[in-house]
């Protein structure tokens, strides 16, 4: 079976990635591979990943938490809540960065400044902080090593809509001030629109688009995208009368996806070669046969 | 008159610690106000949409509305009758519950996984004595399921064998077997992917037509409710704080909140704000 096949993607400096798809898509997967936390049964079978010119598809313990750190999903569950934020934060430093003890808690304390924590918090426990609170501890203590790439899996899915606009204010205003990249993993193409630079848009583990996000959203290439943009619900008094447009079908089981595009039984516009061959991607933007104007298939 | 009338609805959750252990402390009796004096109403065949933050109390709403907690202070009329009144009669009072179902948050959560689906729509049939032939349980049971986009094969499958877009069609499935008159959607497709969201949408729109359905539809997602709703109630801690058909309230919002719910949410419209 596989989970992500042949998806190649650049993440550059200072730049937030959007990655997006449907459940199933292998978006966490991917977030899981580049930090090498991929398990028995499943492998790395092919394909490098190179981060600061090194491969680390086989070694990545050398990078992560310290270069490379993730940011999950529910704050409450990647919290310990027997110990106090404070602790929590000077360990993971005096883990990655040589520090004694006050240097370490000095820096702590400077952490949860920048993450809009007052310090006198600096001894509670997660229990007495709201969700959007503790995924601002998370967030501190995934930057406490000073990571080049932060990887974020679906950050503010758990939290209040007025909440998401913070952490993800946050995440944009770190990314800026630190110069750190961050890898935005989510399945909301709102949040890809206000958060992200470039975003890519898998289906059944394969790279369907990727792209400047205004290009992207503006003018979709990928007929999985299009679809995607036609079925997210607007803000708008006038859509009231009018049905929301819908792709046919669901995304095929892994065990199940068929020969050829992934996607070309749900797509309206397949042709006879989407069936027979699988697209690579074209125009360095989408894995569509549509685009490929230059064999004289259209 | 409208279908659905709720009147200075109020409920009160005491949280208060018991009462010996109040007299040692000497603590006051802790309360929480989760739903104060709101009042709202639904003409038949509309959609009213309760939206709000986590813990704004539309859920709780929600319970009362299908009778399953009384309300601490106020009044619901579905259909002009009160299910609360220490008056009513009994068999008002079943064919109230008749008309009332409900859609749940998770189809993960909501169907029996050791159920067949067959047997998942043949309970409110029984539990109402809806039909007594086992041959014209069937029948209506494979109504249902082509109803809502399933087919009369999928009877004798169990739960997980289904995607979830699938099982929330289920469950709508089971709740129109009752043939209701409302239905209480309460985030109906927050568990699901977009483009399964749209399908489910969808269909509740289209049942909607087809049945004359009434649905009392909870969201915490404005752009979710903005092609549901011909009318929206903002809930901030139990209060409704402001109130507007969709035109209104998205063009001209009043309440400070409504305006903070409204550039919080992440619009895909606003793609081009970015430099």
């Amino acid at each position: 079976m596989k989970a992500l096949d042949n998806l190649s993607f650049n993440v550059y400096p200072g730049e937030i990635l959007g990655l997006v798809g449907e459940s199933g898509a292998g978006k966490s997967m991917t977030g899981l591979a580049i930090l090498g936390l991929i398990e028995a049964p499943l492998s790395i079978s092919r394909g490098k990943i190179i981060f600061n010119r090194q491969r680390i598809e086989q070694n990545a313990n050398a990078v992560r938490g310290s270069k490379i750190s993730m940011i999950f999903q529910d704050p409450l569950v990647s919290l310990n809540p027997l110990r106090t934020i404070g602790e929590q934060l000077v360990e993971t430093i005096r883990t990655h960065i040589k520090f004694g003890r006050k240097e370490a808690i000095e820096y702590a304390k400077s952490l949860l400044e920048e993450v809009g924590i007052e310090q006198e918090r600096f001894d509670a426990y997660p229990h007495t902080f709201s969700g959007g609170m503790r995924q601002r501890v998370v967030i501190a203590l995934a930057l406490a090593p000073k990571p080049s790439l932060v990887i974020a899996d679906e950050p503010t899915t758990a939290l209040d809509v007025s909440v998401q606009a913070q952490i993800l204010e946050l995440l944009k205003k770190l990314c800026r001030e630190r110069e750190t990249s961050i890898i935005l993993i989510t399945h909301d193409m709102g949040v890809i629109a206000e958060t992200t630079d470039r975003v890519a848009v898998l289906y059944s583990g394969t790279l369907a688009e990727i792209g400047r996000t205004v290009e992207v959203l503006n003018n979709p290439q990928h007929p999985y995208t299009k679809g995607l943009i036609e079925a997210t619900p607007r803000i708008d008094a006038n859509s009231l009368n009018s049905k929301l447009y819908q792709i046919p079908g669901v995304m095929p089981d892994l065990k199940e996806i068929p020969v050829g595009c992934p996607f070309h039984k749900r797509c309206p516009q397949y042709i006879k070669k989407c069936v027979e061959i699988k697209p690579p991607l074209l125009n360095e933007r989408a894995a569509c046969w549509l685009l490929d104007t230059e064999n004289g298939i259209l | 008159m409208s279908f659905l009338l709720v009147n200075q609805l109020s409920r009160i959750f005491d949280l208060s610690e018991p009462w010996i252990l109040r007299k040692i402390k000497g603590q006051q009796k802790k309360l929480l106000k989760a739903v104060d004096k709101v009042n709202f109403s639904i003409e038949r065949g509309q959609t009213y949409a309760l939206v709000g933050e986590s813990g704004s109390g539309k859920s709780t709403i929600a319970m009362m509305v299908a009778g399953l907690i009384k309300p601490s202070s106020g009044f619901i009329t579905i259909d002009g009758y009160n299910f609360f009144s220490p008056t009513i009669e009994n068999n008002i009072k079943s064919s109230l519950r008749k008309s009332v179902q409900m859609i749940f948050q998770s189809p993960y959560a909501s169907l029996n996984p050791r159920w067949r689906v067959g047997d998942v729509l043949k309970e409110p049939i029984k539990a109402f004595n809806l039909i007594e032939s086992e041959n014209g349980q069937k029948r209506r049971v494979c109504e249902l399921l082509e109803q809502v986009g399933l087919s009369e094969r999928d009877i004798n499958k169990f739960p997980h064998e289904f995607s979830g877009g699938q099982r929330q069609r289920i469950c709508i499935a089971r709740s129109l077997a009752s043939e209701p008159k409302l239905i209480i959607c309460d985030e109906p497709t927050s568990a699901l992917d977009v483009s399964v969201q749209a399908q489910v949408l969808n269909l509740l729109k289209d049942l909607q037509k087809q049945f004359s359905l009434t649905y009392l539809f909870i969201s915490h997602d404005l752009a979710v409710v903005s092609t549901m709703a011909n009318r929206i109630g903002v809930l901030k801690q139990g209060i409704l704080v402001e109130e507007a058909s969709p035109n209104k309230l998205f063009e001209k919002p009043e309440h400070d909140y409504t305006k903070m719910l409204l550039t919080a949410a992440p619009d895909i419209k606003n793609v081009s704000k970015i430099p």
